[in-house]
C-alpha cells in the first residue's frame, strides 16, 4: 500500500464522492441549448472529469510519497498542520468553535441579529479561553455597541430582525431607539 | 490631458462637498479594507443606495476612490492576520503573514503601502493618458477566446502556488470552478445544482464564500492552535523597509505594474488575477524561489503593486466599453444606471467632467495611500496586541454582516460558515484556499467566454487557437501546468 494512510484514503473517497454526486446531479439539467452545442452540462462535466483525473494524481502522490510536500512549491502555509488532539477538552473546544457560528447563523432568522449577537460574542470569548467575567461582560458590551454604532446608527444597514416574538419586539425596540436618535440630528 | 486633469482637480478640490466625499472614500476604503472580516465590497454594498442622492460624478468618484484605497487596505489584514481583505490581497498573505510571524510586520506593511501607491499612481497616469487608445486596442484584439485563455493561464498560475502538491493546487482550483457552476448557466440560463434550494438559483455569492474561506477558516485554525497548545502569538514589528530594500525590488515593481495593467485592462478579469499573476511572475523570475511563502518581501511587493496597478486599468473597459472588471466596478455600473447614464464610449463625449473628476480622484486617492497609509500603519499594527479571544468574535460578526449585507439572505451567512469549515479542513490537508477562491471568481467568466469564443469560431478549434494572443496565453498555461506535473512525477519531495 506504499505510504498510504487512512486519512489519504478518506481524502480520495471524499473527492470521488463529490465528483460522483455532482455528476449524478448533471442529469437533472441535461437539456440542449439551441445556440450552444455543449449545453448546460458541458462545462460542469469537464470540471468533474478533470477533478477525477487530478484525484487519481493526488492518490498516486500519496501512494508514492505520503504527505510530503512536492519540491518547488511556493506559498504554502506551513502552520496549517493539525495539532495533536491528545485530550478530550481540545476536541470539544474545536467542535464548539466550529459549531457555535453555525448555531448563530441558524438563529438569525427566528431570533434576529440584535438579540442573538451579545450571546454569541460572550460565548465565543468564553470558548476562546477567557474566564474573567468582568472582561467578558465589558468586551461583549463594547463589541455590541461598536457594531450597532457603525452599522445601525452611522450606516443604517439592514440587519436580520427575527420573526418570532419576543425577539422581533426587541429588534423593533432597538430600531425605534435608533430612529429617535436620528430624529435628534 | 494636462488641462483636463487640472479641470478635474479643480472640480474635486473646488467643491467642499465633493472633497468631503473624496476623503470619506479614502478613509472608508482603507478602514473597511483593513478591518478583518469586512471589505471594501461591504462598504460599497451599504453605500450603493445612498449614491442616488449624489451627483453622478460624486457617486462614481466615491466608488472609484473606495476601489483604490480598499484594494490597498485589504493587504493589512492579509499581512497581520492571514485574512486577505479581498481576493486580490490573497497572494500578499503568502509572504506577508510569515513576515509578521518573524516580527517583520512593519516592513511588510510598509512595502505594501509604498508599492500599492506606486502601482496605483502609475496605473492612474496610464489610464489618464491612454484610456481611449487602449480601449480601441482592446476592442480590436481582445475577444472572448483571449479572455478564456487568460483565465486558463491565471488558473494554471494559481494552481502552482499554495497547495502542497500540483494535484492539491488543481483540486483546489477545480473545487472553486465546481462551486461556480452552482446557479444559472451563463448561456441558456438553466438552473444547475440548486439541490432544491430556490435561493441557490442565483448561485453562491462570492463575498460570503470568500469571507468563509479566508476569514472564518483563519479563526478556526487559530482556535485549533489554542485548543491544542500550538498557538504562537505574532510579533509586532514597527520597523519599515529601508530605501535600499525597496530600491532593490525595482524590477519586481516594474514587472508587476505591467502585469497588473495588462490584467486590469481585460474586461471581467480585474485585480485578483493581476495579484496572482504578479506573484507568479515574481516566483518565476526569482533566483531564490524556495524563499517565497516563507517571508520574502518581494512576494508582498509583487502582489500589492500588481493589484493596485489593475485598479486604474480596470476603469478602461468600464468607462470605454461599459464592461466591469470585478464586483466593485460592477457596482459602479449600477451607480451610472441610477443616474440614467450608461458607461461606454459615449460617456467621454457626453460627460467629460465626470470622467476627469473620477480620473483626478483616483490619482489623488492612490497618492494618499502613501501619506494616510503610513499614518494608519503606525496605529493599525497595534491590532496585533489585542488578545485574540476578543478579536475573534468581532471578526466573526463583521464577516457575518459582510456576508448578509450583499443580498440580505441568512443563507449567505450559513454558506460563509460552511465555507469556513470546509476551508479549515482543506487547509489542514495542504490545499490552497486562494486557489479555490480564484476558481469561484473566474469560473463563470471562464465558462461564459469559452462559450462565446466557441460560438464565434463556429466550434473550430484550429480557428480558436490561430488567434495569436489566445494561443500564446494557452501555451503559457499549458507550460505552467506541464512543469508542475513534471515536478510532481519526477522531482524528489521533501518532508511535510
Amino acid at each position: 500500500m506504499g505510504k498510504l494512510t487512512k486519512s489519504h484514503m478518506i481524502e480520495t473517497a471524499v473527492w470521488l464522492l463529490i465528483a460522483i454526486i455532482f455528476f449524478g446531479f448533471t442529469f437533472e439539467f441535461n437539456q440542449p441549448i439551441e445556440i450552444y452545442i455543449f449545453g448546460a452540462t458541458g462545462w460542469p462535466r469537464v470540471v468533474i472529469g478533470l477533478m477525477l483525473i487530478v484525484t487519481f494524481g493526488n492518490f498516486y502522490h500519496h501512494l508514492k510519497y505520503g504527505s510530503t510536500i512536492q519540491a518547488g512549491r511556493v506559498g504554502i502555509a506551513d502552520d496549517d498542520e493539525a495539532g495533536s488532539y491528545d485530550n478530550l477538552a481540545a476536541v470539544i473546544k474545536v467542535l464548539a468553535v466550529l459549531g457555535t457560528p453555525f448555531l448563530f447563523a441558524l438563529s438569525l432568522k427566528p431570533v434576529g441579529f440584535y438579540f442573538a449577537t451579545p450571546f454569541f460574542i460572550a460565548l465565543i470569548i468564553v470558548i476562546f479561553g477567557e474566564r474573567r467575567w468582568k472582561w467578558i461582560l465589558c468586551i461583549t458590551a463594547l463589541i455590541y455597541g461598536l457594531l450597532l454604532g457603525l452599522f445601525m446608527v452611522v450606516l443604517n444597514a439592514p440587519l436580520p430582525q427575527g420573526n418570532t416574538s419576543p425577539f422581533y419586539d426587541y429588534s423593533a425596540l432597538i430600531l425605534r431607539l435608533n430612529n429617535d436618535l436620528q430624529q435628534l440630528w | 490631458m494636462i488641462e483636463n486633469f487640472i479641470a478635474g482637480s479643480s472640480a474635486l478640490f473646488g467643491d467642499p462637498f465633493t472633497l468631503a466625499i473624496f476623503f470619506f472614500g479614502v478613509i472608508g476604503g482603507m478602514l473597511f479594507g483593513a478591518i478583518p472580516g469586512v471589505s471594501m465590497l461591504t462598504l460599497a454594498a451599504i453605500l450603493l443606495p445612498f449614491t442616488s442622492d449624489l451627483s453622478p460624478a460624486q457617486g462614481v468618484m466615491l466608488f472609484a476612490v473606495i476601489y483604490c484605497t480598499g484594494t490597498y487596505g485589504g493587504a493589512i489584514t492579509a499581512i497581520l492576520f492571514n485574512i486577505p481583505g479581498a481576493p486580490e490581497n490573497a497572494p500578499t498573505a503568502f509572504d506577508g503573514y510569515p513576515m509578521t510571524k518573524q516580527g517583520k510586520s512593519g516592513k511588510a506593511v510598509g512595502a505594501a503601502v509604498l508599492c500599492s501607491a506606486i502601482g496605483g499612481v502609475a496605473s492612474a497616469l496610464v489610464m489618464m493618458a491612454a484610456t481611449q487608445p487602449l480601449a480601441t486596442w482592446a476592442i480590436r484584439n481582445i475577444g472572448p477566446p483571449e479572455i478564456f485563455a487568460l483565465v486558463f493561464f491565471g488558473l494554471a498560475v494559481a494552481s502552482s502556488v499554495g497547495g502542497r502538491t500540483i494535484w492539491k493546487g488543481w483540486l483546489s482550483v477545480l473545487l472553486g470552478l465546481l462551486i461556480a457552476t452552482i446557479g444559472q448557466d451563463p448561456v441558456g440560463g438553466i438552473n444547475r445544482f440548486n439541490f432544491g434550494f430556490a435561493d441557490l438559483a442565483a448561485g453562491i455569492a462570492f463575498v460570503p464564500a470568500i469571507l468563509g474561506f479566508f476569514a472564518v477558516s483563519e479563526i478556526f485554525v487559530q482556535a485549533e492552535k489554542r485548543a491544542t497548545g500550538t498557538f504562537n502569538a505574532p510579533k509586532v514589528g514597527m520597523s519599515f523597509p529601508t530605501l535600499f530594500e525597496l530600491w532593490s525590488q525595482k524590477i519586481a515593481v516594474l514587472r508587476s505594474i505591467l502585469v497588473g495593467f495588462f490584467c486590469g485592462i481585460l474586461p471581467g478579469i480585474g485585480a485578483t488575477l493581476a495579484a496572482f499573476m504578479g506573484y507568479g511572475e515574481a516566483v518565476r523570475w526569482s533566483k531564490d524561489k524556495e524563499s517565497f511563502g516563507k517571508g520574502n518581501i518581494e512576494g508582498v511587493i509583487s502582489s500589492e503593486t500588481a493589484n493596485n496597478a489593475a485598479t486604474g486599468a480596470a476603469m478602461i473597459p468600464l468607462l470605454a466599453l461599459g464592461l466591469p472588471g470585478g464586483a466593485l466596478t460592477a457596482m459602479m455600473v449600477a451607480v451610472f444606471q441610477m443616474h440614467d447614464l450608461e458607461p461606454g464610449p459615449l460617456v467621454f463625449y457626453n460627460s467629460p467632467d465626470l470622467i476627469w473628476v473620477v480620473f483626478a480622484a483616483m490619482f489623488y486617492a492612490n497618492l494618499s495611500i502613501l501619506f494616510v497609509g503610513i499614518l494608519e500603519t503606525k496605529t493599525i499594527l497595534y491590532l496585533l496586541k489585542i488578545p485574540f479571544q476578543f478579536l475573534a468574535p468581532l471578526i466573526l460578526l463583521l464577516a457575518s454582516i459582510g456576508a448578509y449585507i450583499g443580498r440580505g439572505l441568512v443563507l449567505d451567512v450559513m454558506v460563509m460558515f460552511l465555507a469556513g469549515i470546509i476551508g479549515f479542513l482543506l487547509r489542514r490537508s495542504g490545499y490552497s484556499i486562494p486557489g479555490i477562491v480564484l476558481g469561484i471568481i473566474l469560473g463563470k467568466i471562464g465558462e461564459q467566454n469559452f462559450a462565446q469564443g466557441m460560438q464565434m469560431v463556429h466550434y473550430d478549434i484550429v480557428a480558436y487557437l490561430s488567434r495569436p494572443i489566445c494561443s500564446l496565453l494557452i501555451l503559457a498555461g499549458v507550460l505552467t501546468l506541464g512543469v508542475g506535473v513534471y515536478q510532481a512525477l519526477r522531482a524528489p519531495a521533501k518532508k511535510a
